[in-house]
């Protein structure tokens, strides 16, 4: 199949505002504002503009110089290939299922609040039906996935940018008065700066679809950096405006009850009266369910390309036979949605997804230092200015977004980061299994989880008088047992078999 | 038989990292699970279940052999 290059600059640029203008300005603001920073949000917001800049510059001479289907995981690959390449893979994977995941519990929450305005009883009701809807709104989107429905991207984002800028235009006449925007210079403003930062950057991560589509844009190497200095810059200049208004009516000291309208569609209200609720309502209801759509296509491709390189089981590229699409994969990643959007968390959910893309940004920007050390020659029709500066900032600064909302002891980010560091650890043991090939590989690897499973029943029977009821001590006491003794048989079998 | 057993321990931990991460059942109470320490006994949960299947799985196809 040939990629027919159909593209210019204003569809590419069209392309990555539909990936990165979606649901997350109506979930992430609300506990960036109310909970974190208050009214310096806005300058966080302006901060991931910049600290997305940066990556984008990495990002736009990879593009440009491997402008190949794929993006991070084709970018990591050529530079890196093996593990790193399937580390890649993966995160992206994960952060593209938790971003799935949260757009679907914002699809609920907007269609209560839509339902708040006009009929009460029935928002009640759909609260407390949240994940049978977030069910099945997945699978009625599995359906279409499959079927190979394509949304209309074009249309969404001229609808979205018609209504931020009709929302901007009507606070014209309206007495804003935000404070504070500014950090204070302290160290817990700034800690606290830092993890409002990682909590709303997945508003502009979407922008990669831009890149993934490369191989469609006319005269990839001069329009792809365009696109996304022109998408980034127009991104962060739309949501610091409607950021700044929403900050300016709504005090970040108000009251707030759970089932409260989230930040953007109480402003949203107060300035345009029970129809501006209704309309960011709708709004809402259809950048999520978008998103949903776009986010189960990203991880259909991503398990088919790796499934492709061996890295995965080739069941996850099949095609189906009518429709033509990765159906297994769709399945696959659509179970992972249902799984954490019925968890309902969106703190959680935001910063997991943020967690996810930020290892992808310094991973590629490892890329790019790699592949200008490894491929010199490599033609290159845009070059990353300020090399090494730039491609170092961006990994700076994704490692900095990662730890500071962990220092602030944010038991959301906490938790995010446990389980992004639990998935990375199931990455590296399904990467393992599956690319171990020798029978001494093999064996090493059976003495290996041996061990682990021996150290892990030794612990546990240690520790089960310290930590456990009384009523679950004997059993622990004998899943114990019968780890340390699986784990010696394993050891022992396989021992004899190594060289 | 432990390879089953192994194999077994593996799955029922992943069911108990459910029951703890959604609370059915009141498990949290059970065993007096602080929340703030619901990640830390998550993340062990899931990193022991993963292991005791795949220590679980090599003893299976050992035997089966």
């Amino acid at each position: 199949m040939t990629n027919k290059k159909k593209y210019g600059l204003f569809s590419a640029v069209i392309m990555g505002l539909g990936g990165a203008i979606g649901f997350e300005i109506f979930a992430l603001l609300n506990y960036a504002y109310f909970d974190l920073a208050g009214p310096s949000m806005i300058s966080a917001l302006a901060f991931c503009g910049i600290i997305n800049l940066v990556t984008m510059l990495s990002y736009s001479e990879l593009s440009a110089a491997l402008p190949e289907v794929g993006g991070e995981y084709t970018y990591t690959k050529v530079a890196f290939g093996g593990i790193i390449s399937f580390m890649a893979g993966c995160l992206r994977w994960l952060a593209s299922i938790f971003g799935g995941a949260l757009a679907a519990v914002v699809f609920v929450d907007q269609l209560g609040v839509l339902f708040s305005v006009f009929a009460p009883p029935i928002q009640d009701l759909v609260l407390v039906n949240a994940s049978i809807l977030i069910i099945g709104l997945v699978v009625i989107l599995i359906v279409l996935a499959i079927r190979g429905v394509e949304e209309a991207t074009t249309f969404i984002v001229a609808a979205f940018l018609a209504i931020f800028i009709l929302f901007l235009f009507m606070s014209v006449g309206y007495t804003l008065t935000p404070q504070n925007i500014v950090p204070k210079a302290s160290p817990n403003s700034l800690v606290v700066f830092f993890a409002t930062t990682a909590y709303i950057f997945p508003m502009f991560v979407g922008m990669r679809a831009l890149v993934a589509g490369a191989s469609q844009i006319k005269n990839p190497g001069k329009n792809v950096p365009r696109a996304l200095m022109i998408t980034t810059i127009l991104l962060t200049v739309v949501y610091f405006g409607v950021a700044f208004v929403a900050v300016g009516v709504v005090p970040f000291d108000m009251p707030r009850t759970v089932g409260d309208p989230p930040l953007l569609n109480l402003a949203a209200s107060m300035i345009m009266g029970p129809v501006g609720g209704i309309l960011f309502a709708i709004a809402g209801i259809i950048a999520s369910i978008s998103s949903v759509g776009t986010a189960m296509s990203v991880q259909s491709s991503i398990l088919g390309g790796m499934s492709r390189d061996g890295y995965l089981p080739n069941m996850l590229q099949k095609i189906h036979k009518r429709f033509g699409t990765r159906y297994i994969a769709i399945i696959t990643s659509s179970l992972f949605v249902i799984f954490f959007g019925t968890s309902g968390a969106v703190e959680f959910l935001g910063y997991a997804a943020s967690f996810g893309s930020l290892l992808v940004f310094a991973l590629v920007n490892l890329s790019l230092i790699q592949l200008r050390r490894k491929m010199p020659r490599l033609d290159r029709p845009f070059k990353a200015p300020f090399y090494p500066l730039t491609p170092l900032a961006g990994i700076v600064m994704s490692i900095l977004l990662l730890t500071f909302p962990v220092i602030l002891r944010d038991v959301n980010a906490e938790s995010a980061l446990l389980s992004s560091l639990g998935m990375v650890a199931i990455v590296l043991v399904t990467y393992y299994l599956r690319m171990v090939k020798r029978e001494i590989d093999f064996n090493r690897l059976r003495v290996a989880v041996g061990g682990i499973c021996f150290g892990a029943g030794i612990t546990l029977i240690v520790l089960t008088p310290s930590i456990a009821p009384l009523s679950l001590f004997s059993i622990m006491i004998l899943v114990g047992l019968v780890s340390i003794i699986a784990g010696i048989l394993n050891i022992a079998a396989s021992a004899r078999k190594i060289d | 038989m432990f390879g089953i057993a192994q194999g077994v321990i593996g799955v029922l931990s992943i069911f108990l990292a459910l029951l703890l991460f959604l609370n059915l059942l009141e498990v949290q109470t059970v065993f007096n699970a602080p929340p703030e320490l619901l990640p830390l006994y998550l993340l062990i949960l899931g990193l022991f279940s993963i292991f005791s299947v795949i220590n679980g799985f090599f003893l299976i196809k050992e035997w089966w052999r």
